[in-house]
């Protein structure tokens, strides 16, 4: 168990926690949720809280009872969040992937590694050995590409995937919340 | 896509009324992730045989392949070489000469190579050329689960002492490739997961979709094991 003298202790130092303290600090922190725009509300956004209206209405039907309009449009708001979060996915794969040129960072360096190494090595005049020019015009294809975009993608899917998670868990609850107050209030 | 499409279909014989929105949510969300699971499958398979393919190609391109095996495409590659290079008129030379060079007759080989050096061409380039075309011809054959080809790769799998398993599970030990499968495997969980997580939830708001769903499921993941016959080689 925490002990008081901790908890108090935490709560002091929370106190001086209050995030970064110079102007282009703040200005950064100001645009994190920005990035995406993932953590940013529904509400925030007129079209899209629109879009949870009309969605809560068709999930609550006729049911004029407050609660049952309160707990529909959760689940509304959760539903639009989730396909705001899928679609961020989709977007970050098919850029990618429709990209005929794509190539990740680390082969790019790969790459201009082994061109440096070549020119110093035999000079600029030197022909380059048909296996570094066939290296050089490599290219991930096929499944191949899909593998390299989710190993380079790694960290924004990962994200992705725990904003998925949380919604979907928020959804199942809400769903479960409103079923139960139907069942309660049903006449 | 077709998967998809039945799936779709398959949901589409039992959907709920407008009134039950929640119900069509949750059945686009089972829909959507099970489209989901069957692509990550492909994408892992896909991985899978195109390292299969290319390990079998290496394996192939090095001495396990028999000479006879691709000797005749070597003999036509140096005889339309040869045709080039000779006048017009020495076409019978050229098949002669090609021929003898191809059984190992060391005076053919002789003449072959100046001929073909003088034109700036390498004899042992075009013997390699002949046997790399040949082992991929065949790895192509035995991925197509041709009989014939199926046989002779796995005697010379046999008399080099190994297996296919083990040369695609040590060149995935050497790449990224294993790190990438694995992500795969990762993402599939996820997905059967949160289809399954779906499905119980449909279950307990009405079991009979429920189940239908599940059945449904059950059979399209059926279809996509099917038993690969061998066919039978020309």
């Amino acid at each position: 168990l925490t002990s008081d003298r901790k908890i108090k202790a935490n709560r002091v130092n929370a106190q001086a926690s209050t995030g970064p303290k110079t102007t282009r600090g703040r200005a950064r922190v100001a645009r994190n949720a920005l990035r995406h725009a993932l953590t940013l509300s529904i509400n925030s956004n007129p079209a899209l809280s629109e879009e949870a209206d009309v969605l809560a209405r068709e999930i609550a039907g006729t049911d004029p009872q407050p609660e049952i309009q309160e707990l529909a449009r959760r689940i509304a708001e959760v539903q639009i969040e989730l396909r705001r979060i899928r679609d961020v996915r989709h977007r970050l794969l098919s850029e990618a992937l429709i990209d005929p040129n794509y190539e990740t960072l680390a082969m790019m360096r790969k790459k201009f590694r082994a061109i440096i190494h070549y020119a110093r090595a035999f000079g600029p005049d030197t022909p380059t050995p048909d296996d570094v020019v066939e290296f050089l015009h490599s290219k991930p294809e096929g499944p191949h590409k899909l593998a390299t975009i989710l190993a380079d993608k790694a960290r924004q899917l990962l994200a992705l995937d725990r904003y998925e998670r949380r919604a979907l868990s928020r959804r199942k609850f809400a769903i479960r919340a409103f079923d139960a107050a139907r069942r309660r209030l049903r006449p | 896509m077709a998967v998809l499409m039945e799936l779709e279909s398959n949901s589409a014989g039992f959907r709920a009324p407008r009134t039950q929105v929640i119900g069509e949510i949750l059945v686009a969300d089972v829909a959507a992730l099970e489209w989901e699971v069957l692509r990550w499958r492909r994408v892992k398979v896909g991985l899978l045989r195109t390292h299969e393919l290319r390990m079998l190609t290496e394996f192939l391109s090095g001495p396990a392949l028999d000479y006879d095996l691709y000797r005749e495409d070597f003999e036509n590659d140096l005889q339309q070489l040869l045709q080039d290079k000779l006048e017009k008129d020495q076409a019978d030379v050229a098949q002669t000469l090609s021929h003898d060079c191809a059984e190992g007759n060391p005076d053919a080989i002789d003449k072959v190579r100046s001929i073909l050096e003088r034109a700036g061409l390498d004899l042992s380039k075009i013997l390699k050329r002949a046997e790399t075309r040949k082992a991929e011809e065949l790895a192509v054959e035995y991925v197509r689960h041709e009989q014939a080809a199926v046989k002779l790769v796995h005697e010379l799998l046999a008399e080099a002492g190994t297996s296919l398993e083990s040369l695609i599970s040590e060149r995935l030990r050497n790449g990224n490739d294993l790190d990438y499968i694995e992500r795969i495997d990762r993402l599939t969980t996820i997905a059967e997961d949160r289809r399954n997580a779906s499905l119980r939830e449909i279950y307990r708001r009405r079991a009979i979709l429920g189940e239908k769903l599940r059945r449904s499921l059950q059979e399209i993941e059926a279809d996509e094991f099917k038993v690969i016959e061998g066919k039978n080689a020309a």
